[in-house]
């Protein structure tokens, strides 16, 4: 499969050779103003009217490429950060294990790396985090790995392979542009994508105001209700392990039965809640940030908002990120290929699409939201994250069955 | 008995019990036997790796199976098949009785109407479920403005709803098989002796129907506790959900440990059901049919078609008028770019669909030759030794064999062999089936013929016994072709890296993303693959 794309890519590369070079002349990292067509998304364009927009195979075309489309995209300043041509070229083949969850975007953006390294190819096979985390840790003991990188779109998984030592340390020059909070000790694993735990809101009926600082006071505030949340979702079980870390298993069970007997209701997932805030069906809810992101940039200024806690579960910061698994053979491809993922396209292209907090300081969250280092999430090992069994019990007693 | 002793001697004695295990049947049948009865053992031996994998557990083995999240899952387990299989019963008889047996227009149409929702795989019906039903699902649109709020489809009862709309055609297909062979002059009989229709059905029909009923319940009933999708989809904690959460949440021990159970769950269900299967007595003795019974409904007639109407709109419009939704009009997430839909995922399950046909073939050739041919009770184990497989859920299997091939034949460790060999466990007892069956209707008398002129054995096989027993072969390899494509937990833990999606796996990736109407162009394709298997099974009854 793969092998008939690289052939027809390869052919398609000699046919376009001769006109690429008036590509390579309109590149240049600045963006192209507010209000352009994205390619990408339905990407038909062959590159050839000599804008740069379009993927010209071999080539790697301007920021407006990377960049998402909609409301709350548009007119952002250009990103800072390392770009994708001061990097050395990717060269091979990598089998990445992929966490399953972001809708497939970063399954896109490595299709577009393939696209402008034509002797680049990359596997991935999509599972949940946990459960790739633990195939790692059973190959790399067994000496059979076939994962070279591990993407894991929760840091508990991460520090579950890196507790068990089924990782190489990453390069200090893969890991550095990132904040050292965001990255594993012995350069184990580094994000590459952030989201904060938020609490969408209806601006026609609360204010920022009225949504309490800790999440704790949430069963004693009047006027949230009618609230949302999806405890079958993982960052979900995350925001719960972080409470039952910080506040003891008694506080945590008590705090989920109050706020369900207050009418909290159940949906299938997080978008939901935050599409049903904006709609009005929901006063308030619990999701990750980038879903009210993704309602507003979809709909004409949405009645929709974010509040967030303060050093509680409540303002849990997690990181989707990268690791090299034990036993490649390919340790130099895989920095250079994180070291893309850390680049200033990709990191637009994350913060941009997925409305991801980016990794690196120089690009700017999208949506008016706060930096990252203006939240104040709570003092936790994210990779403690890891242990599940005791949240799921007691969300279970707690009858919020995850 | 007790007068063994003066009998033959030993030597004799272990030849005689020799002779009864292996059969009598001379070095070459003796010898395909043995291959018979190893390759069967080979298909179910890994599965004993669980066991082995949760010794490793000792005494916490105890501790978790006492916990009370275990003993709800069971208790929930239980109480799920107990409804759906209860459901499926009266569902299927009543409908079976109403169009064997009631005067109703158009009776072929109506029995067709009534098998149909078995052309859809369940997990597709309880995805159209959530999507029509759910939380600002297709339906809610139409009922919202007039104030009127759809009751939540997740959870148990939505299971069990779902469960039995798909899982229901299996007793009313052994149902009615029953009822054609019913001799009307019994029933005419208890009606002269002043029995009213009612006692005649309980005292005379149902006796005789109940073998039927009891095969389609333990179909319903083992579809059910191993099911993988539906309850995946419906979020209701039973076994198979459970152990999914527990694989893939840094659990796997425990997952081991519930697989087990989930596999001795099965095995009481069979247990059970062989009882009742066996158990003729009450059954009044009848020979041959003679005419079938007829059943006034006088006006009655339209207001009892009401019943399979609404659930062939529920069970097969349904899911076919939101998939055709999606494709034509967009659902959520139908246009957004990423997880693309791409036919190499249909190659992909094509590919290894026939795969798993032609190794079941070759499997199942040796097992149900010897099994028909042969009186040996090796080659009869062999033969019901491959049915253990078809008990066996799928995400046991899937687990059973990732943990197996791991730690003691890691060359074939998520390779594709190794997936095929999931699909040969899973489905080959369709292909013994179906060959043995139509290896009893070989006359013996053109054989030995063939044999007598002086055929060898392999060129009597070749041009006389394979092409009367071809259409057999073709149906297995058919049957195991159109379920492999269907298959969903052991695809999902076996799929190689780097394999790609397959149907099934990528529907199962959308639904995850939330992206339902990705789902559309396989999810039809599915429903025509899964229509084409029960054609092939319809027809295989007919011949």
């Amino acid at each position: 499969m793969t092998k008939d794309k690289r052939f027809g890519r390869r052919q398609l590369l000699k046919t376009v050779a001769a006109g690429s070079t008036a590509a390579i002349a309109g590149c240049s990292l600045s963006p192209s103003g507010g209000g352009t067509d994205t390619p990408g998304e339905n990407g038909t364009d062959d590159g050839d009217d000599g804008d740069g927009s379009g993927q010209v195979p071999g080539e790697i075309p301007d920021l407006s490429t990377f960049r998402g489309s909609g409301a709350i995209v548009e007119g952002r300043p250009a990103p800072g950060g390392t770009s994708i041509r001061d990097l050395p070229n990717l060269t091979g083949s990598l089998n990445v294990y992929i966490g399953g969850g972001e809708g497939g975007i970063y399954a896109q953006f490595m299709d577009m790396l393939e696209n402008f390294y034509p002797d680049f190819t990359v596997s991935p096979n999509a599972a949940p985090s946990s459960s790739h985390a633990q195939t790692i840790v059973e190959e790399a003991q067994a000496g059979e790995t076939r994962a070279d990188v591990f993407w894991s779109i929760d840091a508990s998984s991460l520090g579950y392979v890196a507790d068990e030592g089924a990782y190489e340390p990453l390069s200090d020059e893969a890991v550095d542009p990132v904040p050292s909070r965001f990255t594993g000790e012995d350069n184990a694993w580094v994000g590459v994508a952030g989201r904060a735990r938020a609490v969408p809101y209806n601006t026609n009926e609360l204010s920022e105001d009225d949504v309490p600082n800790s999440v704790m006071d949430f069963p004693g505030t009047d006027g949230l209700q009618p609230m949302g949340w999806a405890p079958t979702y993982g960052a979900f079980k995350s925001f719960v392990t972080a409470m039952r870390l910080l506040e003891g298993d008694d506080a945590t069970r008590n705090w989920l039965e109050s706020m369900k007997s207050a009418g909290t209701e159940r949906f299938p997932n997080e978008f939901v809640v935050s599409s049903q805030v904006a709609d009005g069906a929901l006063t308030s809810g619990f999701a990750n940030h980038y879903y009210a992101m993704r309602v507003k940039n979809q709909r004409d200024d949405p009645p929709i908002d974010l509040a967030f806690t303060e050093g509680d579960a409540g303002a849990l910061v997690n990181i989707a990120g990268t690791l090299k698994v034990q036993g490649t053979d390919k340790g130099d491809l895989v920095d250079t290929f994180v070291r893309h993922l850390l680049s200033a396209e990709a990191q637009e292209f994350f913060a941009t699409r997925s409305f991801a907090y980016p990794m690196i300081p120089d690009v700017q969250p999208v949506g008016g939201l706060p930096t990252i280092d203006e939240l104040s999430p709570p003092d936790i090992d994210l990779s403690e994250l890891s242990n599940l069994g005791p949240t799921l019990e007691l969300m279970q007693e707690a009858g919020v069955s995850g | 008995m007790s007068g063994g002793e003066r009998g033959p001697s030993s030597v004799e004695r272990q030849s005689q019990l020799w002779r009864r295990l292996v059969g009598d049947d001379g070095p070459i049948g003796t010898g395909l036997t043995l291959v018979a009865a190893l390759l069967a053992l080979a298909l179910v031996a890994p599965l004993a790796w669980l066991a082995v994998e949760a010794a490793d557990l000792g005494w916490e083995a105890v501790d978790l199976t006492t916990q009370s999240a275990t003993v709800e899952v069971l208790v929930r387990s239980v109480a799920l098949v107990a409804v759906v299989t209860g459901a499926s019963v009266v569902l299927g008889v009543a409908m079976a009785v109403l169009t064997v047996q009631g005067e109703i227009p158009f009776r072929r149409f109506w029995t067709v109407v009534c098998a149909l929702p078995l052309a859809v795989p369940s997990y597709l019906g309880a995805f159209a479920a959530i999507s029509a039903f759910g939380p600002r699902g297709a339906l809610s649109h139409v009922l919202d403005p007039v104030g009127l709020s759809m009751p939540t489809i997740y959870g148990f009862s939505g299971a069990a709803l779902v469960l039995t709309l798909y899982t229901y055609p299996y007793v009313f297909l052994t149902t009615r098989a029953s009822l054609l062979s019913l001799d009307a002059s019994l029933v005419e009989a208890a009606r002269t002796l002043d029995c009213s229709r009612w006692e005649a059905f309980r005292r005379v029909t149902l006796p005789q129907i109940l073998p039927g009923v009891a095969a389609g319940a333990l179909l319903v009933a083992l579809y059910t506790l191993a099911d993988f999708g539906t309850p995946n989809f419906m979020r209701v904690q039973v076994f198979t959900q459970f152990i999914y959460a527990r694989y893939t949440g840094f659990m796997r021990p425990y997952a081991v440990l519930l697989s087990l159970q989930l596999v001795a769950v099965t095995a009481v269900i069979l247990a059970v059901e062989s009882r009742i299967g066996a158990d003729d007595e009450g059954a009044y003795e009848s020979r041959g049919n003679r005419g079938a019974v007829e059943l006034g409904l006088g006006r009655w007639r339209y207001p009892a078609l009401l019943l399979p109407a609404v659930v062939a709109v529920a069970a097969i419009v349904l899911p076919i008028w939101i998939f055709v939704l999606w494709l034509t009009q967009g659902g959520p997430g139908y246009q957004s770019g990423g997880l693309a839909f791409s036919w190499t995922y249909a190659e992909n399950s094509v590919k290894v669909a026939l795969m798993a046909a032609g190794a079941s073939i070759l499997v199942a050739l040796p097992v149900a030759l010897r099994s028909a041919a042969s009186d040996s009770r090796l080659a009869r184990f062999a033969d019901r030794l491959t049915y253990v497989g078809y008990a066996v859920p799928g995400i046991v299997l899937g687990i059973a064999l990732i943990r197996f091939s791991l730690e003691v034949v890691p060359a074939v460790y998520k390779t594709v062999p190794l997936l095929v060999f999931a699909y040969v466990v899973r489905f080959v007892p369709q292909a013994v089936g179906s060959i043995r069956t139509s290896t009893q209707q070989v006359d013996g008398r053109l054989t030995e013929a063939s044999r007598v002129l002086g055929r060898s054995r392999l060129g009597t096989f070749r041009s006389v016994t394979l092409p009367l027993i071809a259409p057999g072969v073709a149906t297995g390899a058919a049957l195991v072709f159109l379920t492999t494509m269907k298959e969903l937990p052991a695809t999902l833990i076996l799929r190689p890296t780097g394999f790609g999606h397959t149907l099934v796996t990528y529907i199962w990736r959308v639904r995850e993303a939330g992206l339902y109407g990705k789902a559309a162009v396989p999810a039809l394709v599915l429903v025509v693959v899964s229509a084409l298997s029960m054609a092939v099974i319809l027809a295989g009854g007919e011949r």
